[in-house]
């Protein structure tokens, strides 16, 4: 699951990736409002965290651009001034949610993920496939009742093959979810994530199949 | 007619509680109008029942004397020569002419131009000759009023004229003058009470718009500075109200920037919050030791830099003007820098920069000292943090003209020219530095230096850097 967010002040972008990252998202981060742009133009993100007092191009101009555009991804706009009219103003422009500073994180997340959902058109926080299993509230995969160990960029890859469990990911889809942009996106090191991931589902009544060509699938066996 | 019983308490125009305007005293507006009113009118009074009594004495003795001299004559009148005889018969009516029922006592006497007796008192004091009105003369141990009236009788020879004296005792003059004084008296008596009331009810009518300007300015919360409007009020009275909306004016004209302050403060004070905020969780739930580490290491620098951040706004807000008593402190500003200096070396220590100072002595300014020391340490702060990690900062103290000026010059990144005169606004931030300054320490440079009467002005330094110039009136001597 891949995250863009904007936030100017650099320390807490910063802290705010890194906690995001260990609850196992891929975060992108920018600090201005063009890099915004940019990013949302190019990546491909399942959720967008947006602070509203940008430099170079506004947080709220982000957003109407955005919009403008027709791109439907769900943004949290995240700002220090939660005035009524503020919140409003925020909302009228196509945020999908707001939220105030300071926040705890533990909302934010909560946010995130009713924003997933939505997104996902599912009601239910936990899906399976076979006998594997997603809680999003946790964000962790199980194997019948046994949690699965899994490194980040196993997480991210198995989280994106599982969101379109019985549809083909191409290689291509399958790294831009796993990479964030200061990574080197190495497609061949995307194989040996799916390979480690198809180890670590060994024995389990769901597999990742590969076509060759086309991408990967992850199937629930009989 | 004592003032305090004409406005004393029981005519106060509203049941509220007394305020100054009702206290009875010499504070009370319509205490002072009465008496300045009521006081003379009482003088008046006096000398005009001075006057009045004068008068009534003199117009007693007058109708006395013409009674006096009616008697006599009508004494005189029957006087007549029988048979060579002069016979003297007093008419009852001569005496009866006194009878005003005051008692009074009639004396009479006629006698001969030789002076013989023809009847009467023979005793009887006879005015002077000469005399044009009645005299006065004891009688008896009784004072009379006493006429004389010469009358020619026909045919009596060496005996004409005939004098003929009255006198009666003074009773029922007496009671006419006191009569004829009681009477004007009650008039005058009357004329002050009518003319005290009159001007009492004037007063009140006068003073109904002061009094509802009054209950106008006690009635409103405590928050309301809407302005006020007594539209009855009289042109005197206008120039008060004007005034009073003016200063409340004036009032939420600061109101509202304090309120703004607030807001902005509180603001500022969210992203650090936030920031502090999540580092506590990533460190609650990093298991790793050197992670947890450096999470707390990085509260800490969060903690610290808020806690900075709170102190430049106590600063920012104690430099208002009207915040603090002014000062007129003379301080030597290189004393000053040095002092600033020596506080601030650890930082440019810890960034590896060159911090130097360069100072004539003997430049004194005069102002609130510790704003002014609060003024440097933001400069130079603000090159320490802005200013290239292991570069140079100079701070520069000489006297121009009549100007001191202080020069402090860093080799940063400086300020685009289009950002300049923002830099001033309360927490603006230059958009392309990554440092996490407040936005508030060149607010607070200006706030000092507009408080002591200087300017700032920002330039290029020699070697591209910032260049922040702040020239202070030179103290004298």
């Amino acid at each position: 699951m891949r995250l863009l967010l904007v936030e100017d002040n650099r320390d807490l972008a910063d802290w705010l990736a890194r906690t995001l990252r260990q609850a196992n998202y891929v975060v992108d981060v920018v600090h201005d409002g063009e890099d915004a742009e940019h990013a949302l133009a190019v990546g491909e993100h399942a959720l967008v965290i947006l602070d509203l007092a940008l430099p170079k191009l506004g947080g709220l101009d982000v957003l109407k651009r955005l919009r403008a555009r027709g791109n439907s991804v769900p943004v949290i706009v995240l700002t220090a001034n939660a005035s009524l009219d503020n919140r409003v103003r925020g909302l009228n422009a196509g945020a999908d949610d707001y939220l105030a500073k300071p926040f705890e994180i533990e909302e934010l997340e909560a946010r995130i993920r009713a924003q997933i959902r939505r997104a996902s058109n599912r009601t239910e926080p936990v899906a399976s496939c076979g006998d594997l299993s997603f809680d999003s509230n946790t964000r962790l995969f199980k194997l019948g009742e046994d949690v699965l160990a899994l490194t980040p960029r196993e997480h991210a890859v198995l989280e994106q093959l599982f969101i379109k469990a019985g549809h083909t990911v191409s290689k291509g889809a399958l790294s831009s979810a796993v990479y964030d942009f200061e990574t080197d996106a190495d497609p061949s090191a995307i194989e040996i994530y799916v390979h480690r991931v198809r180890k670590k589902l060994e024995g389990a009544r769901v597999r990742i199949v590969t076509l060759r060509g086309l991408g990967y699938l992850l199937k629930a066996e009989a | 007619m004592t003032p305090a019983e004409g406005a004393g308490p029981a005519r106060k125009p509203t049941r509220k509680p007394r305020s100054r305007l009702d206290l009875p005293g010499s504070r009370s507006l319509r205490l002072q109008l009465l008496s300045w009113v009521v006081v003379p009118l009482i003088g008046l009074v006096a000398v005009n029942l001075w006057t009045s009594s004068r008068s009534a004495f003199a117009t007693a003795n007058l109708v006395t004397d013409r009674v006096l001299l009616g008697s006599a004559r009508t004494i005189a009148e029957q006087v007549t020569m029988t048979e060579g005889v002069l016979d003297a018969t007093v008419p009852p009516a001569a005496i009866e002419m006194f009878d005003t029922g005051d008692r009074d006592s009639v004396y009479y006497r006629v006698e001969t131009a030789e002076g013989r007796l023809l009847t009467g008192y023979p005793d009887l004091p006879i005015p002077p000759e000469q005399a044009k009105a009645g005299t006065e003369a004891v009688y008896r141990d009784r004072m009379l009023r006493l006429r004389s009236y010469s009358h020619p009788i026909f045919g009596a020879g060496k005996d004409s004229p005939i004098r003929v004296t009255v006198g009666v005792t003074l009773s029922g003059r007496d009671a006419l003058e006191r009569h004829l004084w009681v009477s004007s008296f009650a008039q005058q008596v009357a004329l002050v009470v009518i003319a005290g009331i009159l001007v009492l009810i004037g007063l009140r009518r006068g003073l109904a718009p002061l009094l509802k300007l009054r209950d106008a300015v006690r009635s409103r919360g405590k928050a309301d500075l809407a302005p006020i409007d007594v539209p009855e009020a009289q042109t005197e009275i206008r120039p008060l109200i004007d005034a009073l909306n003016a200063y409340m004016d004036r009032v939420r004209a600061q109101m509202a920037a304090q309120r703004r302050f607030v807001a902005n403060a509180a603001h500022q004070l969210r992203t650090p919050l936030a920031l502090l905020s999540t580092q506590a969780a990533y460190a609650q739930r990093e298991i790793g030791a050197d992670a947890r580490g450096e999470a707390l290491a990085a509260i800490q620098a969060s903690t610290r830099r808020l806690a900075r951040l709170a102190e430049q706004l106590l600063t920012l807000s104690r430099a208002e003007p009207g915040s603090r008593r002014p000062r007129a402190d003379r301080i030597d500003l290189a004393d000053a820098c040095r002092e600033v200096l020596e506080r601030l070396a650890p930082i440019a220590v810890d960034r590896g920069i060159d911090l130097g100072l360069e100072a004539e002595d003997g430049v004194g300014v005069v102002g609130d000292a510790t704003m002014l020391k609060e003024m440097i340490a933001n400069l130079v702060d603000n090159a320490l943090r802005y200013g290239r990690p292991g570069g140079s900062v100079a701070v520069e103290v000489c006297a121009r003209k009549e100007m001191a000026v202080l020069t402090v010059t860093d080799d940063g990144p400086g300020i685009p020219e289009a950002e300049r005169e923002h830099v001033f606004e309360r927490f603006y931030r230059i958009s392309e530095t990554g440092a996490e300054g407040s936005g508030i320490g060149l607010a607070i440079v200006r706030e000092v230096a507009d408080n002591a009467g200087g300017k700032i002005v920002l330039s290029d330094g020699v070697s591209g850097g910032l260049c922040v110039e702040v020239s202070l009136p030179l103290a004298a001597g």
